[in-house]
């Protein structure tokens, strides 16, 4: 078959079924991109950061989920919550830092206070306004502080320790009940004994936060990666299963990483975590874009931030156990980074890859058709994650993967759409 | 200092000059040549995020030249990184045979096959912020690396690389 001319291009390979390609403008398209903010993002659990982050009363972390601000305190009785990081008075964004202590006072504030420092309102660690600067004089009885408390999130920590929050207070399912047992084969090491988050960067990245997502759930393309192909490619890594959970999230069973067969690297076998056999390797990924990957002796996550249909924040964060001592923890760090820092062998591929996607998916280029019909009995190589992942995308969108312009149901009804 | 003390704190500035050209035209083996056996590499950052102390990469001369050598199986981008070093600081203890230094470091990159090469190449780019924290041997006259640690401002790092810094 020769190279295609432009109807034979537009048109998906004729043996493809709908379910197995989408629509490129699903990944470029702005109304589109807005939709899913406001149906997904802002509708479904998002894991911000780990409890480790901050460990101490009134310790908080500030992130944000479409574009909304958000903080996470630790109050006095230890608990975790999480508010829009916007002051009701004139909607100034409360906290700038990343991180840090409220236990110290602030320019404008007391200790033990999120104090706005534009004019100095202040709120407890449960967001009730406590102090309102001129009360009296201004709002004489019209106003008081029980009426301009924050704007309280909810939030949960599960799960190892990763900090979940939720923009929608009617959010009808709980972490557990969200995760449908995707977690189930880390739940055993993660929750032995506390964890601590020893590596953080992050990239900004242009391309839409869906193929960061995708290319966590295929496996197909470890063709890119020398390193997993020299440690890999056997029989036990073929029959890993690619097995699909409810509200669209997948993993990737495990098998035993060679890992000595790399030049200069070593077995992890001495520092696995717990429950977890010697140098195997379990991937998660969670609607609608995080991923836990445990290799043996390090834990990696993956938290996006879509940022425009073309932009993608990536946090990468490396987790090991908080009772680690100093060599064990060495060990930890150098078997994150040979692989997954920011010099590391394998990200910096990955990255380069879905940079080329995103150049290739300009907003105004023709769309096209991306593939995802690989069929390998849900082994690893097969693309049903990322088929059971754009099922669940379709639902929450009410638009058909394949042709968004087209209603889910219109699509779904089309012979061939399973996951 | 005496004279012999200028000339040793005039070996570490030009080693360490020496060694940012070297990188800049990736000649591994030859950088490498300018470290001692026991020569220890780590890039560092703190990240105001966590709290902690980062270590991005790590390594002794051995682990480097495998990395280096392993470099034409994997793809990478390979737009050039440049380093633009100044040496702000050189400590010689001529007894010991020891000497430090701290530099300023700033590493720009030149698009070449990164992104779209169509439109991106060419261009250069902030690529990272830093310091070398720089230690040395010193034996018969000779300048040596005993440890390098790339202390990084900048952690928002996007594609990373897979070259040293």
């Amino acid at each position: 078959m020769p190279a295609r001319n432009a109807q034979q291009w537009s048109r998906p390979p004729s043996g493809l079924k709908p379910g197995e390609y989408v629509d490129s403008r699903i990944y470029s398209d702005n109304d589109i991109f807005e939709e899913e903010l406001q149906k997904i993002w802002k509708k479904t659990w998002i894991p911000v950061c780990h409890e480790s982050e901050l460990a101490k009363p009134y310790d908080f972390r500030t992130m944000t989920i479409a574009r909304e601000p958000i903080i996470v305190v630790r109050g006095s009785d230890n608990r975790v919550r999480a508010f829009l990081n916007v002051c009701p008075h004139r909607g100034n964004m409360i906290e700038r830092r990343p991180s840090g202590s409220f236990a110290e006072g602030t320019p404008s504030g007391n200790p033990k206070r999120m104090t706005c420092m534009f004019h100095a309102w202040q709120f407890d660690m449960k967001g009730n306004c406590v102090f309102i600067s001129r009360q009296e004089e201004g709002y004489q009885d019209r106003l008081c502080p029980k009426d301009v408390g924050l704007r309280r999130l909810r939030c949960e920590v599960y799960f190892g320790g990763f900090v979940w929050v939720c923009l929608d207070d009617k959010v009808d399912k709980t972490v557990a009940e969200w995760a449908a047992g995707c977690l189930d084969c880390l739940q055993p090491s993660l929750d032995a004994e506390p964890l601590e988050v020893f590596h953080y960067h992050k990239a900004i990245i242009p391309c839409n936060y869906k193929l960061w997502h995708d290319t966590n759930c295929e496996f197909y393309h470890d063709y890119l990666h020398y390193h997993n192909r020299i440690t890999g490619f056997n029989d036990a890594y073929f029959a890993r299963k690619n097995s699909g959970f409810d509200n669209g999230h997948i993993n990737v069973g495990s098998f035993e990483v060679q890992y000595d067969k790399y030049e200069g690297f070593e077995s992890r076998a001495n520092v696995s975590f717990p429950s977890l056999p010697p140098n195997h390797w379990y991937m998660i990924d969670m609607f609608p874009g995080a991923n836990f990957n445990l290799r043996g002796s390090a834990l990696r996550c993956d938290l996006m931030t879509p940022l425009a249909p073309d932009k993608v924040l990536i946090e990468f964060r490396g987790l090991g156990l908080k009772s680690d001592s100093p060599e064990t923890r060495r060990a930890r760090v150098e078997h994150h980074n040979t692989i997954w820092g920011p010099f590391g062998r394998n990200l910096h591929e990955d990255l380069l890859a879905v940079s080329g996607q995103g150049a290739a998916m300009d907003s105004r280029a023709e769309h096209r058709h991306i593939l995802h019909g690989r069929h390998e009995n849900e082994t690893i190589h097969d693309e049903n994650g990322m088929r059971h992942f754009y099922d669940e995308w379709g639902r929450w969108m009410d638009r058909s993967p394949g042709n968004p312009d087209q209603r889910y149901r219109e699509g779904h009804n089309q012979p061939g759409v399973s996951a | 200092m005496s004279s012999n003390g200028a000339d040793i704190a005039t070996a570490v500035r030009d080693t360490i000059y020496l060694a940012s050209l070297l990188q800049d035209d990736e000649k591994w083996a030859e950088w490498l040549d300018l470290c001692d056996e026991d020569f220890a590499y780590a890039i560092k950052a703190y990240s105001p995020e966590i709290q902690y102390d980062m270590t991005y990469l790590s390594g002794n001369r051995k682990e480097l030249q495998s990395i280096t050598e392993m470099l034409p199986k994997h793809n990478t981008d390979h737009s050039p990184l440049t380093r633009h070093t100044v040496v702000y600081t050189v400590d010689v203890d001529e007894g010991a045979g020891r000497a430090s230094a701290v530099s300023s470091v700033a590493v720009h990159q030149t698009m070449l096959d990164g992104i779209n090469s169509h439109v991106d190449a060419g261009e250069s780019r902030l690529f990272l912020i830093g310091k070398y924290y720089d230690k040395f041997k010193i034996a018969d006259g000779n300048v040596k690396f005993a440890e390098r640690v790339v202390k990084l401002n900048t952690r928002r790092l996007d594609k990373g690389s897979h070259w040293p810094i």
